[in-house]
């Protein structure tokens, strides 16, 4: 069981990812954080791939929303939102197939049982043993919840991912956490895709998921494809 | 006076329910279903007529009515014996429409003097339960925590309220994990998943009471929505011999069935899933002929008790009854026996079918007319109380 992030030359280099491996995705505001993890969640739905996406920030719906307006031919079924947002809009929007509700991200006790219900909806019933679970972002989670109390939750699941080959991908945003904060939460990943740079010029590079760190690429994002220039 | 969890199965174990003035913990693995345990005991408590209290840590207090009413519990209707303890707006800043809200939910002393504050107001017996006890030791600290526990019990006890926590137990340390699950509740009831790669089973039951012996037993379920916590029969099995009515009887139990058939008669399965009386169980009917005894076979492995459905009317199919109750080899598995079509003219009353049958006293059998849903009900509730007897030794 292995899996590819979907961004060209940079998965040449790396080679295949291992089942189980969990990776940390650390960048500024504003350089396509969002649509850097649903074009790996969208990669893995176009390889017959099960994506469970923990949405901190957009309502579940808008990013159901981002699949069905760029990513055609992807299973809609394999996709499972676990939004913890609307509920803090005051708005009673019940579960449905592919979004199901926690009340906050204070609320790591409801985010952890939704989780644990799509892995279970994938796995069991539907038979797919390739998931990917994206957590966009932590940084939203620890703004509510302190570092010990996050990374517990962090342990619980990435072992989950580990045991189960899953691929776990891991949004923080840079420059919102203390040094401690990160260096805290990387002994749980086993490898980083880093981004840099500002005012729309920003590259990107992968860490620990190949003998040496990849070299750094400026990229554009083009619908679902991330484009590496350089 | 008792105080029922409104999980029949977990009122039994503990019989019959919470003793005012008590504390029960729901001590759950993370990613398993727990928060509805609390809620469904505060349900219980509210359609009774009596007072339920929901403090809640995660959940926007305007959200918490809607989540009752997901699972078909009409939080409208509980009036004013509902309230609110709203230890999330605080957290937030956001403004809250409640009366008790608790300033500074990341400070054990503001929870506790809310706590308090509500506890004295609201002097009649009541039944608080805590949304997440665990997201109120992250927020507030573990010591802190343990220790306001200790006094919120205090307090509960003096004023006869039950109080109820939901925990997730996330990997804290060992000794606090062992402090929560041994000393601070008079009953703790483990809420666990059945892993194997991903969860995909949940049971629940009680590790301890301090007021009774309760029965140490794991009891698998479901979260219905509606219906909340439901005890899980994954397989109940319903043979019989051709035409006896096992289709029927099937469909007449079941909230949803689908059949394979062909020209009236069953060529594969039955399969009906089953809402009723506080358990929920997926039910298969096998085919009756005898060319389909192989497809019975591979149909009886793991089931958990068997209905046999005869035709009161035909006498001629008894001995083929109880050659299929061989086949499926559930001599020794529970065993309900149907005594179907009662309704027709001649049908043969339960006594002398047992006679017939040669059957001992033990094994019940039941009228039914399944035609009509009469009795069917009946025979389910006798054979999950079987199901349940035998679970327990
Ligand atoms: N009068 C009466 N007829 C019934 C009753 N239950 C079932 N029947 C009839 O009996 C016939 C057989 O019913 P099924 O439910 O198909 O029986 P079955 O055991 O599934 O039959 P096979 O799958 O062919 O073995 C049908 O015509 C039903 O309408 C009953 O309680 N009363
Ligand atoms: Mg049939």
């Amino acid at each position: 069981m292995t899996y590819n992030l979907g961004i060209s030359k940079m998965d040449e280099l790396i080679g295949d990812i291992k089942g189980g491996t969990n990776i940390m995705m650390i960048g500024p505001p504003m350089s396509g954080k969002d649509d850097i993890t649903n074009i790996i969640a969208y990669h893995g739905l176009i390889n017959k791939n099960a994506a469970v996406i923990v949405s901190t920030r957009e309502p579940g719906k808008n990013v159901l929303d981002w699949f069905e307006n760029r990513a055609l031919g992807i299973p809609p079924e394999h996709i499972g939102i676990v939004d913890c947002v609307t509920r803090t809009l005051g708005f009673g929007a019940p579960d449905t197939e592919n979004i199901k509700m926690a009340s906050s991200p204070v609320d790591l006790t409801g985010i952890g049982v939704k989780i644990s219900q799509f892995f279970e909806r994938f796995w069991m019933e539907m038979q797919i043993k390739e998931t990917r679970l994206c957590i966009n972002s932590l940084s939203t989670i620890l703004m509510y919840s302190n570092l010990q109390t996050v990374f517990r939750f962090l342990h619980v699941f990435t072992g989950r991912v580990k045991a189960a080959n899953m691929l776990g991908v891991y949004v923080i945003e840079d420059g919102m956490h203390d040094d401690k904060t990160i260096v805290t939460l990387k002994q749980l990943f086993d490898g980083m895709i880093e981004i840099r740079g500002d005012d729309g010029d920003y590259q990107i590079r992968a860490i620990g998921l190949s003998p040496k760190p990849t070299p750094w690429f400026d990229y554009e994002i083009d619908g679902v494809n991330i484009v590496l220039r350089g | 006076m008792m105080v029922e969890t409104g999980i029949p199965a977990l009122d039994k174990h503990l019989h019959g329910g919470v003793p005012q003035g008590k504390s029960l913990l729901y001590y759950a693995d993370p990613g398993v279903e727990c928060n509805v345990f609390g809620m469904q005991t505060v349900h219980r408590a509210l359609s009774e007529g009596g007072r339920g209290i929901y403090v809640t840590s995660s959940t926007d207090p305007r959200m918490i009515r809607d989540l009752f009413e997901e699972f078909g519990w009409g939080a409208g209707e509980y009036g004013d014996r509902f309230t609110i303890v709203d230890g999330f707006s605080g957290l937030i800043g956001a403004n809250s429409p409640e009366q008790y809200v608790v300033p500074n939910p990341d400070d054990a002393g503001s929870m506790t003097q809310s706590i308090k504050q509500m506890m004295e107001d609201v002097c009649e017996p009541s039944v608080i339960v805590f949304e997440s006890l665990s997201t109120i030791m992250d927020l507030c600290g573990e010591s802190a925590t343990l220790d306001a526990i200790e006094e919120w019990n205090k307090y509960a006890m003096l004023y006869d309220h039950v109080i109820v926590y939901n925990f997730t137990a996330w990997p804290y340390s060992e000794d606090t994990l062992a402090h929560v699950k041994e000393t601070i509740c008079n009953s703790v009831v483990l809420i666990g998943g059945i892993a194997a790669k991903v969860i995909f089973g949940q049971y629940f039951g009680v590790k301890k009471t301090d007021w009774d012996e309760a029965t140490k037993k794991c009891t698998l379920y479901k979260v219905l929505k509606p219906g909340g916590v439901r005890v899980y029969l994954p397989k109940i099995l319903v043979t019989g011999p051709f035409d006896a009515g096992k289709t029927t009887f099937v469909h007449a139990l079941s909230t949803k069935a689908v059949s394979v058939d062909r020209l009236g008669t069953t060529v594969a399965l039955d399969y009906g899933h089953v809402d009723h009386s506080g358990f929920t169980a997926d039910i298969f009917g096998t085919p009756g002929q005898e060319r389909f005894d192989p497809i019975v076979k591979l149909l009886s492995g793991e089931a958990m008790g068997v209905f046999l459905i005869l035709d009161s009317t035909n006498t001629n199919d008894f001995a083929r009854a109880k050659r299929m109750l061989e086949i499926t080899e559930s001599i020794g598995l529970p065993v309900v026996i149907v005594a179907n079509k009662q309704d027709m003219k001649g049908a043969l009353v339960p006594e002398e079918i047992r006679r017939k049958l040669g059957m001992t006293d033990d094994v019940p059998i039941m009228p039914v007319v399944a035609a009509s849903c009469e009795g069917v009900f009946e025979a389910f509730d006798v054979l999950v109380d079987r199901v349940m007897e035998v679970d327990s030794t």
